[in-house]
């Protein structure tokens, strides 16, 4: 089963001694019966904010699926874990692992950096260069909440070619969409929405049930969009699709979480005398006179979702468009 | 047999030479019967050149100490001084070598190895001839080890090689340029001619383009002195990479005799397209640090490091677009770079094959396919990959790089002998197989010495600059991306 850990080695680094200490634990690994293939598809950055709940250095990554995501997207892990302290005498703390997965047959093991940087922000990007491996894909995950906090760091946006976040995280909507949206046209990066992808059955629906949203079907009528507590953005992103599609039409109407809210639904869309609703097993469009429209939720985990997003290097335009639209 | 190391109490021997010789004794590798004598200016006695010896083992040494190994190594180790500029200079030092080769039971067969400044050199070899050290009387024999850089320019390359080979006969010296020694540099000549696959690949109908990379992240550290008269072409690109690029292109050799190979990695160096005038302008960029961040500590630029002039306008980069003029590599574009203060320290070789035509899944100009790359990983973490394209899982065609990558610590274990180790051993077993014979020396100076003359004539005009952390200059790149191609960052 993709994500099951077979073994883990960990130990304690230096900033200078990051390689060669991976290097120390491949070989030690090589030593072993099982032979593990060195698997990496590509560098994944993992951003986390500092936490005085997470003193020791092991722990940065806790809380994380890393393995799984590891597991299903074996990648160079780098967690980094930043605050930008100048006052700070050393640079950063780091820590190694190496983490295996498969039958001893076919065992592959992926390495984990973890990375406690004190550096001034404009030095960073001379600690991730060389960190990361240049034959292969860099992504970052953002995985806080960027309502709350800093806007990624141009460092990143220089060295990752994808930036993935989830906006179902944002605490304000207005606020992380005023923070992603410089990033739309940044021609360094693609975006990757984890909920944008939660969206993509609900679109699929529409567009089975109405047709494409440039054609007749579409035009001129009325659009009301509601969601439940929490689910702001998904709303939202629904909103800008909706826009970007119909330049010409009236703009949906977005509207807060209301009480009468079916407790299932993720986000509810009336467009003239169709409804649709988007919850965590199914899209279903109900129209008059005709029987309810499904598609099915795939039932992919959180890990698969990233990994599935990190496979992906084609531009996800249509998400681009959405967030010009949302403008 | 005796290693008498000219140098004995220098830098290099503290941390490549004498930790290489005691590998070599680790492994059983060096002859039963052997002495080796370091040779300096100052006195020093036998117990403190070996504490001097021990220190270096210690601190540089792929292996740690091994007390009863040490020991054995030790008893071998002997110091004797030198003066080069007295007449009888060498006198005591050849009394010295009489009565530790006679105790030791030693046949007088001795290495010399020249660990010493270039410009001393001359006066060594003259010395070892006018002190009867060479040639060997009774069928002894002598070989010389001398140690890059090899001259400053072609002019005193050709004097240090003449003077040498007034000396010592061709077939005994050995020319170091210690890239070679490099397991992933020899496994360059078995990846291509011990694999059907690769070989057919090497050529103009397959390969779009070479890279090859020699990053370092230190500065000029102590070696400000050397390094602010020779610069990044001449410390770096006139030997090491083009000793790479001519394995890399280099024919298949009809035996594996060490001048076979040699003729074919000199027909590398005569085939490449000479570089002058306005062309240097085109192809050849050179940079210079400035103050940055490496691993996220501040570094001071280049300017102000110690020992460097502060208006030097030395070369800490240098970019070039090189080509090949022979039927093999006709019209395909080899990208070489190195610089001081770059990210990180690495060493690659990338053969990036040519694109697959723009239809099938290729076909989309705003997703276009990886092309194939063959990467040459000499250090660190030595070995090489592939990249290729493959389906993802699942019902969509979609595409994503993968590798098939390999690694020599975690396939074969251990570490892999340091490249002083194999050089040293060759020396001693007289394979001249990874040394640079003298044409090769000044086949590179030759190709080197019309760019060195339009750098020099340029002045400050075309030097860049780059902050230390940042993969070079913005020219750089340049030089690169207006060929519709990038630098693979290693």
């Amino acid at each position: 089963m993709a994500g099951a850990v077979a073994t883990r080695t960990w130990r304690e680094s230096a900033p200078d001694a990051i390689e060669s200490d991976l290097a120390a634990l491949w070989r030690e690994l090589g030593h072993g019966e099982v032979k593990i293939a060195r698997a990496v598809m590509s560098n994944l950055i993992v951003v986390r904010a500092p936490s005085d709940q997470r003193p020791a250095l092991a722990n940065v990554i806790a809380g994380l699926p890393l393995d799984e995501v590891g597991a299903r997207h074996p990648s160079r892990t780098i967690v980094l874990e930043h605050c930008n302290r100048k006052a700070l005498d050393t640079p950063f703390a780091a820590g190694v692992g190496i983490v295996t997965f498969g039958p001893p047959a076919s065992r592959y093991g992926v390495e984990q950096i973890v990375v406690r940087s004190a550096c001034p922000e404009s030095s960073l990007l001379s600690m991730l260069r060389r960190l990361v491996r240049g034959d292969v894909p860099t992504s970052v995950w953002w995985t806080e909440d960027l309502s709350d906090g800093p806007p990624p760091f141009d460092p990143l946006l220089t060295i990752g070619r994808q930036i993935l976040y989830d906006s179902r995280q944002w605490s304000d909507v207005a606020r992380g969409l005023a923070t992603i949206l410089p990033l739309v046209d940044d021609p360094r990066v693609d975006l990757a929405d984890l909920n944008w992808r939660r969206l993509a059955p609900l679109r699929r629906a529409l567009v089975h049930a109405r047709g494409p949203l440039k054609g007749d079907g579409w035009r001129g009528v009325a659009i009301e969009v509601d969601h439940a507590p929490g689910e702001a953005a998904i709303a939202s992103l629904l909103t800008g699709w909706l826009r970007a599609e119909r330049p010409g039409d009236p703009p949906p109407v977005a509207t807060a979480a209301s009480t009468q809210h079916d407790q299932q639904a993720i986000v509810t869309v009336k467009i003239a005398d169709t409804t649709a609703t988007l919850t965590a097993h199914a899209a279903e469009v109900a129209i008059p006179s005709a029987p309810p429209l499904v598609v099915a939720v795939p039932q992919e985990s959180y890990a698969d979702a990233i990994a599935a997003e990190l496979r992906s290097l084609s531009p996800e335009v249509t998400l681009l468009a959405a967030m010009r639209a949302l403008a | 047999m005796t290693i008498v190391i000219f140098g004995g109490a220098g830098d290099l021997a503290h941390r490549k030479l004498l930790p290489a010789l005691y590998n070599l004794h680790v492994d059983g590798l060096l002859p039963p019967r052997i002495a080796i004598v370091g040779v300096g200016r100052r006195p020093m006695t036998d117990e403190a050149y070996r504490a001097f010896a021990r220190d270096g083992v210690e601190k540089f040494s792929r292996r740690p100490i091994d007390a009863p190994a040490w020991e054995a190594f030790a008893a071998a180790l002997f110091f004797g001084i030198a003066d080069l500029d007295a007449p009888e200079g060498l006198a005591p030092l050849g009394a010295r070598l009489d009565i530790v080769e006679h105790e030791r039971g030693l046949n007088g067969d001795r290495i010399y190895y020249l660990a010493i400044p270039p410009t001393l050199f001359q006066p060594t070899v003259k010395q070892l001839a006018r002190s009867r050290f060479v040639p060997p009387s009774d069928g002894r024999r002598a070989r010389v080890i001398v140690e890059k850089p090899i001259g400053h320019d072609l002019a005193s390359a050709r004097a240090i090689n003449e003077a040498i080979a007034e000396v010592f006969d061709e077939r005994e010296i050995y020319r170091i340029d210690h890239y070679l020694g490099k397991e992933t540099v020899q496994n360059i000549l078995v990846m291509r001619f011990a694999n059907s696959i690769f070989e057919p690949l090497f050529n103009q109908k397959y390969v779009d383009h070479v890279q090859i990379t020699v990053a370092e992240e230190e500065g000029v550290g102590t070696r400000a002195g050397y390094y602010d008269e020779a610069g990044a072409l001449r410390d770096m690109v006139q030997n090491h990479i083009l000793q790479l690029l001519a394995m890399v292109a280099m024919e298949p050799p009809h035996s594996l005799d060490a001048d076979v190979i040699r003729d074919e990695r000199l027909e590398v160096l005569q085939s490449l397209r000479r570089l002058e005038g306005e062309d240097v302008d085109a192809n050849v960029v050179r940079a210079q640090y400035t103050a940055g961040f490496i691993a996220g500590k501040a570094v001071p630029g280049y300017r102000e490091e110690k020992g460097v002039k502060p208006a030097s306008r030395t070369e800490t980069y240098v970019a070039l677009r090189v080509c090949i003029d022979n039927w093999r590599w006709a019209g395909v574009p080899f990208f070489l770079r190195t610089g001081k203060r770059l990210p990180k320290r690495a060493s690659e070789i990338s053969v990036h094959l040519k694109e697959v035509p723009p239809i099938l899944f290729n076909a989309d100009p705003s997703a276009r396919l990886d092309p194939s790359v063959l990467s040459i990983r000499i250090q660190p973490d030595e070995g090489f990959s592939l990249g290729i394209n493959s389906k993802v899982p699942g019902p969509n065609v979609q595409v994503y790089p993968v590798k098939m990558d390999f690694h020599y610590g975690s396939t074969f274990g251990g570490t892999s002998p340091e490249a002083y180790e194999r050089l040293l051993l060759d020396v001693i077993a007289g394979d001249a197989t990874l040394f640079m014979r003298r044409d090769a020396v000044e086949a590179a100076w030759q190709w080197v010495k019309p760019i060195l003359e339009r750098l020099e004539e340029r002045g400050d005009k075309g030097l860049a600059t780059y902050p230390a952390g940042e993969w070079g200059p913005e020219a750089g790149e340049q030089l690169i991306e207006s060929t519709g191609r990038r630098w693979l960052a290693p």
